[in-house]
């Protein structure tokens, strides 16, 4: 059994998109209500949101960007550049603890206070890029957390899995050029899903050729895909490039449910990818894992799918 | 959609007495297939192919003195001797769709521009009509591409592109095209934006049918186009 983090706090329910916009509040509330009524979760080690250090947000995000983001909020714009980025007065606040979270979950991780972690975040993060906000996200809290690995601790290896339905264009254009941070994606084919990135082409430049891996899959399909593609894709790479910690961006909007994609990926589905990554954390990492939640926007499946992912935490 | 906006200006250029060996090397130097042969005042007279210029060596299957002689004789070759005359060459304000009808009847993998003079002004290649397509498209732009069924009459377009800017998307480019069913079109929006679920909700509210991806992709394929 693992030593279990488990990140969540109430400030993240303050970034208030507007009624009708799928990154609610709710989705949050329900995937916390999945865990907090679990039979697990007084095994859980609570990880603390705070603040994130601009020390660490600059390892990504440009200064300029950063506040231009807090300008625009604090304005009381309800978006940030398009519609699609809604925001509050709260948000920046939010995102800030947001992405502080998750690099608390990697420092508990390497102090050996936990052997893994979920953190349950919005808003979500890898659409945003460097210096832009897209898709909902705004700071792209696994890139940072990746960064803050190998700079506060020396890890030379970060592998990112992002099993989100939508391609993380954001963490592949950050890591694009560098060969210490190995980025897989699995995603609907950008044909047919937003951002229109991650094709099976896309793999890297200059130094960084070969350190990104995508798997788009065509819509309608579901886990026997996904199993397939972890095989034949995910495993051989991480196998040969041995990621000391792994992320994942954990997006549960692939499933059968979600009216996010044309996906059809069952609640097991999502359990035996999970798995899986474990195997390869176990492998490679001593088992050092952080899980980032990203999107999933089906309220009535969201409790069952983040219970399960953090029961294999713990069991795996 | 001009011509003009997407062609390269500055074009690599031969005279029709640059000797064929020369004319090879400036091709290898500038890493170009097509090079445009002109007169002293621009006027383009010719243009020759990387195939061309491959085609005027002598043949391997030649007996070693035959080849030896015809390398000789390829040193007095010049241009004139084996460009093609019957240019297809384009106008500047023709436009990206003339380009494109025109690469498919002529099998031309670069077109140079030449304006009413006769004057090369440019050169445009498959290539840069591809990159001009993929701006139209918006392909490089992150977006979510929509799939409407829609009947064949009159006012359909501007009730669904009515509804994308009441949610206030932007729109990054509409494609029509014709449905297995003869009396419908297929209406794909390339919206700018991951959340579309709204706009979604209310065409089909107002009795759209929106294309299965699933569908839509496997009935392409049957149809063969
Ligand atoms: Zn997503």
């Amino acid at each position: 059994m693992k030593k279990t983090g488990f990140m969540y706090d109430q400030g993240l329910l303050l970034h208030d998109t507007g009624s009708d916009h799928p990154e609610s509040p709710e989705r949050l509330l329900a995937v916390y209500s999945g865990i907090r009524s679990a039979n697990f979760f007084r095994l859980l080690i609570p990880v603390d949101a705070q603040r994130i250090d601009f020390k660490w947000l600059e390892t990504v995000h440009n200064p300029d960007y950063i506040y231009y983001f807090e300008e625009i909020c604090l304005s009381g714009r309800t978006y940030l550049d398009s519609q699609d980025n809604r925001m509050c007065p709260d948000t920046f606040d939010a995102t800030l603890l947001a992405s502080g979270g998750v690099v608390n979950a990697c420092r508990m991780v390497m102090e050996g206070l936990i052997d893994n972690a979920f953190c349950a975040v919005r808003p979500p993060g890898h659409h945003a890029g460097q210096n832009f906000a897209m898709g909902f996200c705004f700071f792209n809290h696994v890139a940072i957390a990746a960064r803050y690995l190998q700079k506060a601790w020396g890890i030379e290896r970060v592998g990112i899995v992002d099993f989100d339905v939508h391609h993380g264009n954001g963490t592949q254009r950050i890591f694009e050029e560098d060969p210490t941070v190995f980025y897989y994606s699995i995603h609907q084919h950008p044909t047919f899903s937003f951002p229109g990135t991650g094709r099976e082409f896309e793999k890297g430049t200059g130094a960084g050729l070969g350190f990104t891996l995508n798997s788009p899959v065509l819509p309608g399909q579901s886990d026997q895909a996904y199993r397939r593609h972890f095989e034949k894709d995910l495993c051989p790479a991480f196998d040969s490039f041995k990621p000391q910690v792994i992320l994942v961006s954990c997006g549960f909007d692939a499933h059968e449910d979600d009216d996010m994609s044309d996906m059809k990926v069952t609640t097991d589905g999502f359990s035996w990818m999970i798995r899986r990554i474990c195997e390869l954390a176990q492998r490679h990492g001593s088992g050092r894992l952080i899980s980032v939640l990203e999107g999933g926007y089906c309220i009535r499946r969201l409790p069952e799918l983040a219970r399960n992912h953090v029961e294999i935490l713990i069991g795996c | 959609m001009f011509v003009s906006r997407s062609m390269i200006k500055e074009v690599v250029t031969i005279s029709r007495k640059t000797s064929v060996l020369d004319a090879q090397k400036i091709m290898k130097a500038n890493r170009v297939r097509h090079l445009p042969v002109v007169e002293e005042d621009g006027r383009l007279v010719g243009i020759v192919t990387d195939r061309d210029l491959r085609s005027v060596y002598p043949s391997i299957t030649l007996p070693p003195e035959e080849q030896q002689k015809e390398m000789q004789r390829l040193h007095e070759y010049t241009i004139e001797d084996i460009m093609t005359r019957e240019v297809v060459s384009i106008a500047p304000t023709s436009t990206i769709q003339d380009a494109l009808l025109l690469i498919e009847k002529t099998r031309v993998g670069a077109f140079p521009v030449v304006d009413e003079r006769g004057v090369l002004i440019g050169i445009i290649s498959v290539r840069d009509l591809l990159g001009a397509f993929i701006k139209v498209m918006g392909v490089h732009e992150p977006g979510t591409l929509l799939g409407i069924v829609v009947e064949e009459k009159v006012g359909e377009l501007k009730k669904i592109v009515d509804v994308i800017s009441e949610e206030k998307i932007s729109l990054g480019s509409i494609l029509v095209a014709r449905y297995w069913d003869q009396n419908k079109r297929a209406v794909f929006p390339y919206l700018l934006a991951l959340n579309v679920s709204r706009v979604k909700k209310r065409l089909q509210a107002m009795g759209y049918e929106l294309i299965d991806p699933l569908q839509w992709h496997l009935g392409q394929g049957e149809n063969g186009t």
